[in-house]
């Protein structure tokens, strides 16, 4: 046995997260995660259909403005998924799938802050001199946020570990 | 207990079957459309309503509502999946209070945006400047709007905690 995987598996939060007939404990801490992704995913997409030309009438400038409500759904989905991965930390850290949408996690975060820095509150923002790059830019953060939900959803059903000691039904 | 005639019904259909048949790669990709549908409505409606109540005042709301087809599309993949996922077993959202209720949620979604459209509050939002507040009658519009899909989306993923404790 893992003394890491048994150490936070054994601790009374994980415990309570797993365990506890609450609905502000796992029920919650999962739906968070969701409300989140919603709004970081969807508004970072928002935020491309911008880039790729779609209602040109918002100032890109403007458009920057909503980054914020961005920031605010991360930092709710990197708290709620710590709790997730204390709840279950066999089950994520046992999955490949798990450090692929690690990965997919860093970048297209690494890419929302691109974006925002690099083309929305560019001093030349409206220039059409960005477009190219900005396109692929956006383009490349669409088809990470889709990778990404797609890795999160499979993690439902691609583990092969619960808990210690305790294989997956599936 | 005895399943009731419309389940007989959805179960009888060529989508139950198909369904059913092919769950293993069906269930996984339609939960990931769903997911998909559900981060475009939020992003793109909730983005607007967001603006209507006050947060990136410098959007011009006139402006920010071009992305709401992007929504619509995002709900029209999510009707299409939760068809799937209905076909495939009936009863367990039928008989589940989470799913009653996201339903009910619907409802007050839909008579919200018909109320919104078919009234002046449409153009009323239109006319506004960036930086503009919007009127008081138009927030509750977009309050209600943005709190009933962040409600439906809360039933759905509570689904699984409130389902019948029977099988069909």
């Amino acid at each position: 046995m893992d003394p890491f995987l048994a150490y936070i598996e054994s601790s009374a939060l994980s415990e309570w997260i797993r365990g506890s007939e609450s609905m502000f404990a796992f029920p919650a801490i999962i739906t968070l995660h969701t409300i989140g992704m919603g709004f970081l995913a969807g508004g970072s997409a928002a935020i491309d259909l911008r880039v790729l030309g779609f209602a040109p009438g918002i100032s890109l400038k403007s458009m920057a403005r909503v980054l914020p409500v961005l920031w605010l759904a991360f930092v709710v989905n990197a708290a709620s998924g710590t709790l997730l991965l204390i709840a279950y930390p066999t089950k994520a850290l046992t999955n490949p799938i798990f450090y692929i949408k690690l990965c997919l996690i860093a970048l297209a975060i690494g890419l929302v802050y691109r974006i925002g820095r690099t083309v929305l509150r560019a001093p030349d923002a409206e220039q059409k001199a960005l477009a190219r790059r900005a396109r692929m830019l956006a383009l490349a953060s669409l088809a990470a946020w889709v990778a990404l939900i797609t890795a999160g959803r499979l993690l439902a059903y691609t583990h092969t570990w619960e808990l210690l000691g305790v294989r997956a039904i599936t | 207990m005895e399943i009731a005639p419309w389940e007989l019904w959805v179960r009888s259909t060529w989508l139950h079957a198909f369904v059913v048949h092919h769950e293993p790669w069906v269930w996984p990709l339609c939960e990931t459309l769903h997911y998909l549908g559900l981060s475009l409505l939020l992003g793109t409606v909730g983005l607007f309503d967001l603006r209507v109540l006050g947060v990136a005042k410098g959007i011009t709301p006139r402006a920010i509502h071009r992305l709401v087809p992007w929504g619509v599309a995002g709900y029209a993949v999510n009707v299409l999946t939760g068809i799937v996922f209905f076909s495939g077993h009936p009863d367990q959202y039928f008989y589940n209070d989470a799913f009653r209720f996201k339903a009910l949620f619907m409802v007050v979604a839909g008579i919200n945006i018909l109320l919104f459209y078919s009234t002046s509050m449409f153009e009323d939002m239109k006319s506004l400047a960036p930086g503009a507040r919007a009127g008081l009658l138009v927030k509750l519009v977009a309050g209600t709007s943005l709190s009933m899909w962040v409600a439906v989306l809360v039933c759905g993923r509570l689904l699984t905690f409130f389902r019948p404790p029977f099988f069909h």
